[in-house]
């Protein structure tokens, strides 16, 4: 087995068929990518996304599955350091809002409208909104 | 499941041999369409037998300048293979597992006009 | 007319804008103990500004991304987030540098103690951050710092031995009692302070911030091309001064004043006060931009909203980011540690991050799913992988040296 593993170094794979769709690859299109809403305002960056089966099974795992929301929030941390949050502390930001693939992934709504904004938007109303002058456009 | 629970596994094959580690997952634009797109399926995962981390696609897509970076990612993941996600038998703590008749597949694509 | 107008301003900007108190402290500080053997150095240093900032401010006029966010999404969440971990970290480095650079030149006018100018200076630099327009922020503190120009009327009014300094600059070894690590090591901190990565954040970001489009890139070369060149001819003019009346003296550069002294012999009270308000504007305008930086590398990362063209409540967290900073740094100039030490410090630190910014964006300059036809010539790419390898080699060799010759002393 060792040698044989040795060749694959070198084997050129068949090609695989050609798709119906879009070919997206997570990491080099999706992860880590800037998120903006439909006015091109950043809503957040992709942390992680959520796959679920689509057969009705519990495990996606070898079955049919599609991707279905991206993710945000506490799982930024467990990327970078490990271990996973709870699914009730994911911040989902569901995929039929994704209007665009590009250098950047955008969304067919506002930011405002997803949960996933609530510390900027607590931020502008506690603090920043409140300092003279930060309502209005710079001079 | 999140992607991190497949991100940079290691993958062995159904009788427990090692053959690398898990360093993208594979969407087709082809499921049903539920909002502007359609819904991205899970096509398979991308193999490489060296290293957990990617340099973002550098391997696989056609930047081929410099000639001297380009070759040197290429060549630190000679042998990355796709295996389709029906291929995949578990995934479990200790990574992924191939099922037993799995096929490996090059992992180049058609890449669409850039926008 | 109004076209040329431009590109006038533009380059002006970017002569003025291009030193800050790494360059001055640095510069100053080597003329006094290397002579010109040196001046080489700023030349790697200026090209290599040139091709990294025209390359960073290339990808964000054609993509519309900036540099951190190619960072993360070139080199994924672990990787990226050390790289901001350190970038942050130095950044604050340099803003704490800044800020007391304004004070100090504040104090040299005014003769009032620094740590009463350092909260006025920090709180300058925050109602500017809050309230001016990106534009006129960066052509006033720009056209201001050509002020420093009177540097180099100050060599030529000293009327120095123009053999000997030719003789200095074509010498490429220490001089008398300096050793070779030290010789390296302040070559690394002259690098680090032509290279500063901040500045790139700036320029990249500042392309967004300004709506460049592709069509813009022509204009952006000419800033960059012309512009940072005249600033190193202004670095190097520091470190001549600083080598024609420290150098046979054998004293060593440590404080603001006497980087300000070869112009006050040279042109008396004058000469003086013009070169004050150069430093002024000089660290001013790089305390907005590492303020700023620091904004758009965390933002960035994170993907919120960001940028001064935007009202200070659309892009909240950027705006308080940008006020933490300025409380830190503040703080830390508080205790009065020496704002010329932390830049000293600043600059090497500087060398050390840089391969961390400068392979992603040279990747990415790379990449026509982000470029479409504007990707790098073959010409450029021959460059940046040159630079590469020296940048790669000044970062690894920083700390050996840092040890080695106790940080410089």
């Amino acid at each position: 087995m060792t040698i044989a593993r040795k060749t694959h170094d070198r084997t050129t794979y068949e090609k695989d068929a050609p798709q119906p769709g879009r070919v997206l690859d997570a990491r080099l299109h999706l992860l880590d990518r800037q998120l903006l809403d439909v006015d091109d305002v950043p809503v957040t960056t992709i942390d992680d996304l959520e796959i679920h089966a689509t057969g009705g099974d519990a495990d996606p795992v070898g079955g049919p599955a599609v991707l279905t929301n991206l993710l945000t929030g506490p799982v930024l941390g467990t990327r970078i350091l490990g271990g996973r949050p709870p699914s009730s502390r994911l911040e989902r930001i569901a995929w039929s809002h994704v209007r665009a693939v590009d250098s950047a992934v955008k969304l067919g709504i506002h930011g405002s409208q997803l949960d996933a904004t609530w510390v900027e938007r607590w931020v502008r109303d506690h603090v920043i909104g409140r300092i003279p002058g930060g309502r209005h456009d710079p001079e | 499941m999140i992607l991190s629970d497949l991100l940079d596994q290691p993958v062995r094959e159904a009788d427990g041999t090692p053959v690398g580690y898990v360093i993208d997952v594979r969407f087709v634009l082809d499921g049903p369409p539920v909002g502007p797109l359609a819904t991205p399926r899970v096509h398979g995962v991308l193999v490489s037998p060296r290293t957990g981390s990617s340099f973002m696609g550098y391997e696989r897509v056609d930047v081929r300048s410099p000639a001297l970076l380009a070759r040197w990612f290429a060549w630190r993941h000679r042998g990355t293979f796709l295996v389709h996600w029906q291929d995949v038998a578990a995934i479990d703590e200790d990574g992924v597992t191939l099922a037993r008749d799995a096929r490996r597949w090059a992992p180049g694509y058609e890449r669409p006009a850039p926008a | 007319m109004k076209r040329l107008l431009g590109v006038a301003l533009g380059v002006l900007t970017a002569i003025g804008g291009f030193l800050d108190i790494g360059d001055l402290v640095t510069n100053a500080v080597v003329g006094s103990r290397f002579g010109l053997s040196l001046a080489w150095v700023v030349v790697v240093g200026v090209v290599g500004i040139c091709l990294f900032a025209q390359m960073s401010g290339r990808v964000a006029a054609v993509s519309g991304r900036a540099t951190f966010e190619i960072i993360r999404e070139r080199l994924g969440a672990r990787a990226a987030g050390a790289n901001l971990a350190a970038s942050f970290a130095i950044n604050i480095l340099t803003l704490t540098a800044e800020v007391g650079g304004i004070a100090l030149a504040l104090q040299l006018a005014s003769s009032v103690d620094p740590r009463l100018w350092m909260p006025v200076a920090a709180l300058a630099v925050w109602l500017v951050l809050w309230r001016v327009k990106f534009s006129i922020m960066e052509n006033v503190t720009g056209l201001l710092g050509l002020t420093l120009v009177v540097f180099a009327v100050a060599l030529f009014q000293l009327g120095p031995d123009w053999g000997e300094l030719a003789q200095q600059a074509t010498t490429l070894a220490p001089s008398g009692t300096e050793t070779w690590p030290s010789y390296w090591y302040y070559a690394i901190a002259l690098f680090g302070a032509a290279m500063t990565p901040y500045e790139v954040f700036f320029f990249s970001s500042g392309a967004v911030e300004e709506r460049w489009t592709a069509k813009d890139v022509g204009q952006s070369r000419i800033n960059v091309l012309v512009g940072f060149p005249f600033g190193g001819v202004l670095s190097i003019a520091i470190a001549a001064c600083a080598a024609v009346v420290f150098l046979p003296r054998a004293i060593e550069v440590s404080s603001l004043s006497q980087i300000v002294l070869p112009v006050a012999l040279a042109g008396g009270k004058l000469a003086l006060a013009v070169v004050i308000v150069g430093i002024v504007a000089a660290t001013f305008g790089a305390a907005l931009e590492t303020s700023l930086s620091s904004g758009y590398t965390l933002a960035q990362f994170m993907g919120w909203s960001w940028g001064k063209f935007r009202r200070p409540a659309q892009a909240a967290r950027f705006h308080l980011t940008m006020i933490v900073a300025l409380l830190v740094g503040l703080s830390i100039l508080m205790t009065s540690v020496d704002p010329v030490k932390v830049t000293e410090i600043s600059v090497v630190f500087s060398a050390i991050a840089l391969p961390l910014t400068y392979l992603p964006i040279l990747v990415v300059a790379n990449d026509p799913e982000y470029m479409g036809t504007h990707v790098n010539g073959r010409a450029t790419n021959a460059l940046a992988l040159v630079y590469l390898v020296i940048i790669v080699a000044a970062s690894a060799a920083a700390i050996p040296l840092m040890i080695a010759t106790g940080a410089g002393a």
